[in-house]
């Protein structure tokens, strides 16, 4: 979405007392002037262990972190909740990371939000921490990570990143190519978007090159660590090497309930299609002369790649929500990556592309046929 | 030695789940069977509405559980009865192969084939064919796992 519709604008947010607080002046300066009627940005809780979107109207009640380096849902899944049933009447704008905007542009295409009214605002991404390593920290971890000084520290899907730079957002707020103790980009992407640096009067930045040259160095820089990594990965093939991987799963399906992307409204695994009679399991049994139970935890990874791996945005939150801290990013990034190139299709990519499995074309995948 | 390898394939009797298509495939092995044409044992039939009906999850609890062989029957591109899913069905079956390649989990027991109402022979020549070709792999190592 890029200069789409000939719009590209690159202002200047300068920084007063550190990047977090010159957002939310920012932010601020949307609710004051009327040009939104509420935000849902990243807010540190009061016992400062955890940051999560938060949904603020009151300007006086902003004390947003946008940068504060934690995951702890999907802010995509946020704007899913609040316009799948119907969207607001009147404006909100919502802060987003890359992977989260991703995840959000698979929703509206799953039909399962919905962006009238809405104001996307992207923020580059420095990577995120996981919950233990964050509540760990001092203060000063937003700065840390936004300075690329805690890269060890990152998660994986982070440090891994498809891409740390928004797409298909109306306003963007940039941290690479800028010396986040003076500036901050904030580009203008989409017509909505620059309307409202133009009602705020912002200063026009003089960065756009250096801007250009940093976010193409740090998407080069990711796409080397995920290329290293899934040849570092690729060793976890075969039953042997399979079952070992999830052989502590516990079948919470956890992973299925943080997804972004994982659409269906009730998961079939959560229904009673698999509650069988106690026959049947005495049946089943007969075929193997035993079987661990629960049943089916390998049939609900398989089914669940089978789901996701086309629309799996690389948000790492599925690894984050195991309980039994199976690496979950070391078979899903190299799935997903091989998955996405067999259909040519980047999720999160063009809101106009349809989802892979709804269309066709008469002439295709014959080799399947073959056998 | 080489006799030993033969016993064994002699031996192994490959299972295979078809999932066939109510208005193509399905009606094309009932025809192999009307017509009394002779076909191999080896398959279970579960008819379905359609080729594009059939979720991963069928054909991955197929396999999981030790099935040796999976077809897949729908009708012939553009005689699909809903249109289109046999196009669809091509597409998720083509993902369900990438997957199961990236992890390493034998593609090649799954068989996606068109076989009209009319094509008893070919539903009967299928089954032949998936049989003779299954043997050559051997058994579904998944059959002996009971930890999934």
């Amino acid at each position: 979405m890029e200069s789409l519709r000939g719009v590209k604008m690159i202002y200047e947010l300068k920084v007063e007392e550190d990047a977090p607080m010159t957002v939310n002046n920012f932010l601020k300066e949307l609710l004051t002037e009327g040009e939104v009627d509420a935000v849902i940005a990243m807010t540190e809780t009061p016992s400062g262990k955890s940051a999560f979107p938060t949904m603020i109207s009151h300007p006086e009640k902003l004390s947003t972190n946008v940068f504060a380096p934690l995951l702890p849902v999907s802010t995509g899944t946020v704007v899913s909740k609040v316009t799948k049933v119907k969207p607001p009447k009147k404006t909100l704008a919502v802060v987003l990371r890359s992977c989260e905007l991703r995840a959000l542009t698979e929703l509206v295409k799953l039909n399962q939000a919905d962006l009238e009214n809405i104001i996307l605002i992207g923020v580059d991404c420095s990577g995120t921490l996981s919950m233990d390593t964050y509540q760990g920290q001092d203060q000063d971890i937003t700065e840390a990570v936004l300075k690329n000084e805690s890269e060890d520290d990152l998660r994986t899907a982070c440090l891994n990143c498809k891409d740390p730079v928004p797409k298909n957002a109306d306003l963007v707020i940039g941290t690479f190519g800028a010396d986040t103790d003076k500036n901050l980009f904030l580009d203008a992407k989409t017509e909505k978007g620059a309307e409202i640096v133009s009602a705020l009067g912002m200063d026009e930045s003089e960065g756009e090159e250096v801007r250009e040259k940093a976010v193409q160095d740090i998407r080069d820089e990711k796409e080397e660590n995920r290329k290293a990594f899934i040849q570092e990965r690729s060793e976890i093939e075969g039953p042997d090497k399979l079952l070992e991987f999830f052989d502590t799963c516990v079948n919470c399906h956890n992973c299925m309930k943080v997804c972004p992307v994982c659409y269906c409204n009730e998961c079939i695994f959560e229904s009673s299609i698999f509650d069988l009679e106690g026959d049947k399991y005495m049946k089943k049994v007969e075929g193997k002369g035993a079987y661990k139970t629960p049943t089916d935890s390998l049939l609900f990874q398989l089914t669940r790649f089978n789901h996701m791996m086309l629309s799996c945005v690389g948000c790492g939150l599925c690894e984050q929500a195991c309980p039994s801290d199976i690496p979950l990013m070391d078979v899903i990034t190299g799935l997903a990556d091989n998955a996405q190139e067999l259909f040519e299709y980047e999720p999160g990519d063009d809101p106009e592309e349809e989802l892979p499995l709804v269309v066709y074309r008469e002439e295709e995948f014959e080799d399947v046929e073959e056998r | 030695m080489s006799e030993e390898v033969e016993n064994a394939d002699e031996e192994f009797e490959p299972k295979i789940v078809g999932l066939l298509c109510n208005w193509c495939s399905y009606a094309g092995a009932d025809l192999a069977g009307t017509s009394r044409i002779q076909y191999p044992p080896n398959i279970r039939v579960i008819r379905v509405m359609c080729s594009g009906s059939v979720d991963p999850v069928y054909i991955n609890r197929a396999l999981l559980d030790g099935a040796d062989a999976i077809l897949i029957g729908g009708c012939h591109p553009g005689d699909c009865h809903y249109i289109d899913g046999n196009y669809k069905a091509r597409r998720k079956m083509a993902l369900l192969k990438n997957i199961l390649t990236t992890l390493g989990m034998e593609p090649d027991r799954i068989w996606l084939k068109w076989i009209s109402a009319s094509e008893g022979q070919e539903f009967a020549d299928t089954v032949q064919e998936i049989v003779e070709e299954t043997k050559k792999m051997g058994p579904n190592p998944m059959k002996e796992r009971w930890n999934l």
